[in-house]
């Protein structure tokens, strides 16, 4: 989790001689200053993209910079035709459900009815692939799916990307 | 010692700043008055409707800029910002720097024509960016000076010589000039006040409003012009995404305010409560169907004059009050807004609106805060103007003073007071150059109309679309140049323009008029405006009348357009067959007698025996009881901490010693004769004051109630108790384990439906006394809605950190206190946990009501002033006088007025004083013309008319063998002509003759 | 649900109250207006007959005993939202967090708790690091021998002097291998000089929702020391 890191090194006051960084921010970053190529073109039948906001990575972490920098990937790499946002989103997404360690925690019909409002969020704009960059919740909002009978799939950043790839 | 200047540098031409430059100009003061704007009006010119009264803002606001711009003694600067100030009190130089308009005023006719061939379309700032105006423009219809400029940074010309220039070419009156520049202009002045006004947040940051992302999420701002007839929709709402009128909307409260951590502004704005529940009245009443209003907020803070009554009613017409913060509005269908909600007990709610308003704060803006920064003047912890409580309107440079929304948020009247206190301040600086540097009007010899036949001139106003769009303005106009008599007539967008007074007079003179009807608005507030163009153009300004076509038919009449033409007509017809019998009246004036009575020796009266006194004026100041001083004997401190004994003392010691002040303890008033510039009282020792003004300073009481065991148990107090016990025994609460405060105790009841203002703020500093003196006490409030306005806010927020627990009640559940064998018990159920509280309080402290004194009725008709429905004394107009009473010379400070704390007292008594002064600083003041006068041949001196006359202006004069009248007492009221048996009094004007004509005109088709 | 209790205060016993304001005076807890605006942006909010402002009014009506037996704290994911809109800006992630905390480790969910002390012997699902270095070992391999367009892959560990050093959230060696793969291509096609470490590799970092403090620090101390002893500039991480 990024925030564990960030505020743990912030907080205990841990020395610590490196910088420490989102692989989200760094993706942007080599994108813009064109150290990745990408292209949407494989992307021909359309499909649609929503993300995630991971509530460490961004509300707790970086802000609606790092979101800004999701965004931006995602749509180079789908084609900024096939990004759907939901609402809310950035900084005052709502939370999957499954940070705070919930999956862990046991609790799981208290953790799909608070997903639910994740699950209605994304089911509003009917996406087809939702991406989250956290483990978390790319666990929960996988489990969500299932359970509240969703079509779409759940995914990791990197695997779009890489389709992506121009090299 | 340098000589003083007795001039006055006022920085804002908003409402306070309008109304203290008025102050000082009538009397005997110059005012050069900066505005950074195109036009004078500020804030309250974009207001569509004002609360609690629902008067049209520009409708009220309009003829005191007209009269500003038309002020002998005040020098409007537009475009103009105060860059530098440098001297002392008394002798300041300011330098001002004049932005170009490029539009020579003196030779603008303000006919649009340069406006409609301008090419370049620019966001329209008056309107909040929802229209286009162009980059030549008017900032508003009635803007005064009602002249156009040029927006230097859109201008095509401007930025590119050589293209464009349209305006120059189509100007009739070859009034553009692209050479304009900057001007300085340095100033020499006594004073300066500041009234640079309040800028509304900007919710852009708050993500989660939505705002600047769903297009039908506004702010208060941008709903009033939608809401206002001059607005981007003329008064019909339309919801911005499809210019649907919306059927459904929602206000959120508190944006930008009560908030330490998004918007980092954690004071009360004071006035959204209000005026959200009046848009929601309004948006009703404009609605062409059902509109569903909805307020979410937090504490309902209604704790003005005629504000709970305003909150009950709108409730009571079913607008839908929820007591909750939203934490994020989300989209729904159709660019509509869904909103979920928790009501008090965590139960959630969805609903769907078709519109949003934001209820944004008010801050200083960044201009405004330049400006302080420039002058070295202290700024509070909320980037307001620091003042203090004792002396409210000064800032911490010595002869710069403050008014209006710049110190603190405050709504008009309160802004308006101040303007009062603020040119109090100036003069009290400034009164030996009273006189010195003012101009004197001269109107021009007025023509000798006698053995003229009828030249009437009659003028129909459209009054923007408040008239136009009920009634054919033109059709009226074409009928009123065939009524007898009537040799002119034409219809003009609004009447009271500075462009169409000027351009009447000018008619009135070139067509030589001998009589002119205006058929427009009320004469209520616009008659004084147009008699004195009459003045102005060299005629009798008796020569008038004034056919009420907007508040008596096109409001009342909107729905039948036809049946409101018609009754337009007959109302015109009517005022011309009167104007036709109308003659020439004097202009009577009384000598003033200068000196002041005071009745109420509390800070309130104190203060402005003293305002007058500093300035020479002998004042006789009556108390009631033993000693001066009033309730503030028993205030411990007010709530920016200041200690009141010192302050009282000092007070008591000054009047008392002061040598323009007579006091007179265990005394009260007797009988008033007289009035204004020449009253007689008669004091209960039968002594008599003669004195030009009256200021009525009487206090109030506390409620004493016979609830929650008082009276019972001898650890139940209230408020003002604990204060006195606090001050005499403080140490007697180092053992208290617990105390409970409840609030509302005799106030917001059906018995006494108001706010008594004042309670929240005291309770709760008393019970962070009580936790300085013992900080392990458990405190609880329980409460209705915590009124902390303004910077209070910061006392409630110091409370909660204090660890005191405020729990929440309704009427229909109230708190149960009883007694078990010696223990007081409180049982309240909290809505939160939902669950009930019993409490064991050492100390229960009852927050009771300011409830109006017995003898406030009595007074008030000594005075002929009047009391509202809650009793306490009515001022003449709740927005824009609230200092002053329908009777002339009569002015009230304090909580006879209204509940309110030390701070709003001293600033009304100061503003009391002002207006005391500008009389008593004249040796004449004008008197009533339209006076009765008695045929001799038709007296039988029966007696009834000096027994009716409420002035004691009629005698029965052996002499004369008739009754007399005299003149400088009577006022026109007709009384006597009622009562008179033989028909031997009439009042000129409106005498039989006139009346008789004008029945028949009605009459006539 | 809590059945619907009378609350006697004759003196108010607020002792997590009081504890919060020592430890963690910057969560605010005493500024709450009760204005429910985190109840409408939580969605917790009714699960355990609780949501965030109703929390708050327990503890400052100290109701200890009630909170302290609540599992709202493990519905609450501390995720802020409420902070972030709060007036007041309240921080009943915090505040959950000193709860959590003050739970005996033997009353926690038990998973979780396992999940944060295995992370302090390595990592969150307890694979032996040597698992780990050869499961990168073996991923990689397939790689090179299936994909002939990436045979020149690199996945190096403990490589001194690396630009960046890069976690890896446990997950995927243990149980999804090849999602390794693309983060890997990726890096390589960007020419980024990395690595991995084969200790104290594990990206997740479950000590944060435990509660105890010095779980956290421990697991995070030890992560900057690896990062710091192979010299890397830059630490990034993947979620």
């Amino acid at each position: 989790m990024f925030f564990a890191t960030l505020e743990g090194l912030r907080r205990f006051n841990i020395p610590h001689k490196f910088e420490f960084v989102s692989i989200i921010t760094l993706y942007a970053k080599w994108i813009r200053n064109g150290r990745l190529q990408v292209t949407p073109e494989w992307n021909r039948e359309g499909l649609r993209f929503a993300v995630q906001d991971p509530c460490k990575l961004v509300r707790q972490g970086l802000g609606d910079e790092v979101a800004e920098d999701l965004r931006y990937v995602v749509k180079q790499v789908v084609g900024e035709e096939n990004f759907v946002e939901t609402w809310p989103n950035r900084s005052n997404n709502f939370c999957c459900g499954g940070g705070g360690g919930a999956i862990q925690a046991g609790f799981t019909e208290n953790r799909m009815k608070y997903g639910k409002e994740k699950f209605d969020q994304f089911d509003r704009v009917k996406p087809d692939v939702v991406i989250t960059p956290c483990h978390n919740c790319h666990t929960q909002i996988m489990q969500l799916c299932d359970h509240y009978g969703g079509r779409w799939k759940t995914t990791h950043l990197w695997n779009w990307l890489v389709k992506a790839l121009v090299r | 010692m340098r000589l003083k200047k007795g001039t006055v540098l006022v920085v804002g031409g908003g409402i306070s700043g309008v109304q203290a430059a008025l102050d000082l100009a009538d009397s005997g003061f110059y005012v050069h008055l900066v505005e950074r704007q195109a036009a004078i009006g500020g804030r309250m010119s974009q207001l569509d409707k004002t609360f609690p009264t629902n008067d049209c803002s520009a409708c009220i606001l309009s003829p005191k800029l007209v009269e500003c711009g038309r002020h002998l003694n005040i020098n409007l600067l537009t475009l103009s910002e105060l860059t530098e100030l440098e001297g002392e009190p008394g002798n300041f130089k300011a330098t001002v720097i004049q932005h170009p308009r490029y539009v020579d005023m003196s030779k603008c006719i303000a006919c649009g024509l340069c406006a409609e061939k301008c090419p370049k379309k620019v966001p329209d700032e008056f309107n909040l960016g929802l229209n286009k105006r162009k980059a030549i423009y008017l900032t508003y219809p009635q803007a005064v000076p009602l002249k156009y400029a040029i927006d230097e940074k859109r201008c095509i010309y401007l930025k590119k010589p050589g293209r464009c220039g349209f305006c120059a070419e189509v100007c009739p009156a070859g009034a553009i000039n692209f050479e304009d520049r900057d001007m300085e202009h340095h100033l020499e002045v006594g004073s300066v006040i500041l009234s640079p006004g309040f800028s509304a947040f900007d919710p852009k940051s708050l993500d989660f409003t939505g705002y600047g992302q769903f297009p039908n999420v506004v702010t208060s701002m941008e709903f009033e012009r939608l809401l206002s007839p001059s607005g981007p929709c003329m008064g019909d709402i339309e919801r911005p995404s499809d210019q649907k009128e919306p059927r459904r909307i929602a206000w959120l409260q508190c944006i930008g305010s009560r908030d330490i951590n998004r918007a980092c502004r954690g004071y009360c704005s004071s006035v959204c409560c209000m005026y959200a529940i009046k848009q929601a009245v309004i948006a009703k009443e404009h609605a062409h169907g059902p509109l569903e209003a909805s307020i979410f907020f937090m504490d309902m803070r209604t704790h003005g004059k005629e504000f709970e009554a305003y909150y009950n009613r709108a409730r009571n017409e079913g607008i839908k009050f929820h007591r909750s913060r939203v934490h994020t509005i989300f989209p729904g269908k159709n660019e509509n807004l869904i909103l979920r909600y928790s009501d008090e007990r965590g139960n959630l709610l969805n609903k769907e609106f078709d519109m949003v308003v934001l209820s944004v704060g008010l801050e200083l803006d960044k201009a405004g805060l330049e400006l302080v920064s420039r002058l070295g003047i202290e700024l509070d912890h909320d980037n307001f103007i620091a003042t203090r409580n004792f002396q409210p309107s000064a800032t911490s440079r010595d002869g710069i003073f403050v008014c209006g929304a710049a110190s603190e948020p405050k709504d008009i009247p309160q802004s308006v007071v101040e303007a009062g206190a603020a040119a109090l301040e100036c003069e009290k600086l400034l009164f030996e150059a009273r006189w010195q540097d003012t101009k004197k009007k001269a109107f021009p010899e007025e023509r000798d109309i006698s053995g003229e036949p009828p030249r009437i001139g009659v003028f129909v106003c459209h009054c923007g679309i408040n008239i136009a769009s009920v009634i054919d303005v033109k059709a009226v106009t074409e009928y009123a140049k065939g009524l007898p008599g009537v040799i002119f007539a034409q219809d003009n967008l609004f009447t009271c323009s500075q462009d169409t007074i000027n351009q009447m007079a000018e008619i009135i003179k070139s067509k030589r008029l001998n009589r002119v009807v205006v058929a427009s608005c009320t004469p209520r507030t616009h008659e004084p405006l147009f008699q004195e163009t009459l003045r102005e153009a060299g005629i009798n300004k008796y020569l008038f009348e004034m056919a009420n076509i907007r508040d008596q038919d096109s409001w009342v009449h909107m729905n039948n357009p036809e049946g409101a033409t018609k009754k337009a007509m007959d109302l015109v017809r009517m005022a011309v067959a009167k104007v036709r019998e109308d003659s020439p009246l004097p202009y009577n004036s009384v000598p003033v007698t200068k000196a002041a009575l005071v009745v109420g020796g509390g800070v309130g009266g104190m203060t402005a025996a003293l305002s007058l006194a500093d300035q020479g004026f002998p004042v006789t100041l009556v108390e009631k009881k033993e000693t001066l001083g009033g309730h503030a004997k028993k205030l411990y401190r007010i709530w920016q901490g200041e200690v009141v004994a010192p302050y009282l003392n000092e007070l008591v010691s000054r009047v008392e010693n002061h040598e323009n002040i007579r006091v007179c303890c265990n005394t009260t008033v007797k009988d008033v004769k007289g009035s204004v510039g020449r009253f007689a009282t008669t004091l209960s020792d039968n002594s008599e004051v003669q004195h030009g003004a009256a200021i009525l300073a009487i206090g109030a009481e506390s409620y004493k109630p016979d609830n929650y065991l008082y009276g019972r148990n001898p650890n139940v107090h209230t408020l003002l108790e604990m204060s006195q016990k606090l001050m005499k025994e403080p140490d007697s609460l180092k053992n208290t384990n617990q105390a409970v405060f409840i609030h509302c105790v005799g106030s917001r009841v059906p018995e006494r439906p108001y706010c008594s203002r004042v309670c929240c703020t005291h309770a709760i500093d008393q019970a962070l006394k009580f936790k300085e003196l013992n900080p392990q006490m458990d405190i609880f409030m329980l409460y209705r809605d915590i009124r902390t306005y303004g910077k209070r806010e910061w006392l409630y927020h110091k409370a909660r950190s204090a660890g005191i627990i405020f729990v929440r009640y309704e009427p229909d559940r109230l708190p149960l206190v009883k007694e078990e064998s010696g223990e007081i018990i409180v049982q309240i159920y909290d809505p939160i946990s939902d669950r009930d509280l019993f409490l064991n309080p050492d100390i229960l402290v009852l927050a009771t009501a300011v409830v109006p004194r017995d003898d406030t009725g009595e007074l008030s008709k000594f005075f002929k002033c009047a009391v509202n429905s809650d009793g306490f004394l009515l001022e003449a107009h709740m927005k824009l006088r609230p200092v002053d009473f329908a009777t002339e010379g009569v002015f009230l400070a304090g909580l006879c007025h209204y509940p309110k704390p030390m701070d709003e007292t001293i600033a009304q008594a100061q503003a009391a004083a002002k207006r005391a002064a500008a009389i008593l600083a004249r040796d004449l003041i004008p008197a009533e013309s339209i006076t009765a006068q008695v045929d001799p041949k038709k007296c039988t001196r029966c007696s009834v008319c000096s027994r009716v006359c409420p002035y004691g202006a009629i005698s029965l004069s052996d002499d004369a063998g008739t009754a007399v009248v005299d003149i400088s007492l009577c006022k026109g009221c007709g009384a006597c002509v009622a009562g008179c048996r033989s028909d031997a009094i009439i009042l000129k004007n409106l005498d039989n003759l006139g009346i008789m004509e004008e029945v028949e005109a009605l009459f006539m088709e | 649900m809590p059945k619907k209790a009378n609350v006697k205060l004759k003196k108010i016993k607020a002792k997590i109250k009081e504890h919060i304001n020592e430890a963690v005076p910057q969560s605010n807890i005493n500024y709450c207006l009760t204005c429910g605006l985190c109840v409408s942006g939580c969605p917790a909010s009714g699960l355990e007959g609780l949501d965030p402002r109703k929390f708050l009014r327990l503890i400052v009506l100290g109701q200890d005993e009630e909170i302290l037996g609540t599992d709202w704290i493990y519905s609450c994911t501390m995720c802020a939202r409420c902070k972030y809109a709060c007036p007041m800006g309240i921080d009943i992630g915090r505040i959950v967090y000193e709860l959590r905390g003050m739970r005996p480790k033997d009353k926690r969910p038990p998973n979780l708790q396992r999940s944060c002390d295995l992370q302090k012997k390595s990592n969150s699902t307890g694979i032996p690091n040597e698992d780990f270095v050869w499961v990168v070992g073996d991923v990689l391999e397939e790689v090179h021998q299936n994909e002939p367009d990436w045979a020149d892959l690199k996945a190096p560990i403990d490589k001194k002097g690396a630009k960046y050093y890069l976690n890896q959230n446990a997950k995927e060696p243990t149980v999804e291998p090849e999602e390794m793969v693309p983060l890997w291509k990726i890096l390589h096609a960007a020419g980024i000089d990395w690595t991995y470490s084969s200790k104290w590799w594990d990206g997740a970092n479950y000590c944060l929702f435990t509660g105890d403090p010095q779980d956290w620090e421990y697991t995070v101390r030890k992560q900057a020391e690896t990062v710091d002893s192979l010299g890397c500039r830059y630490y990034i991480n993947t979620e």
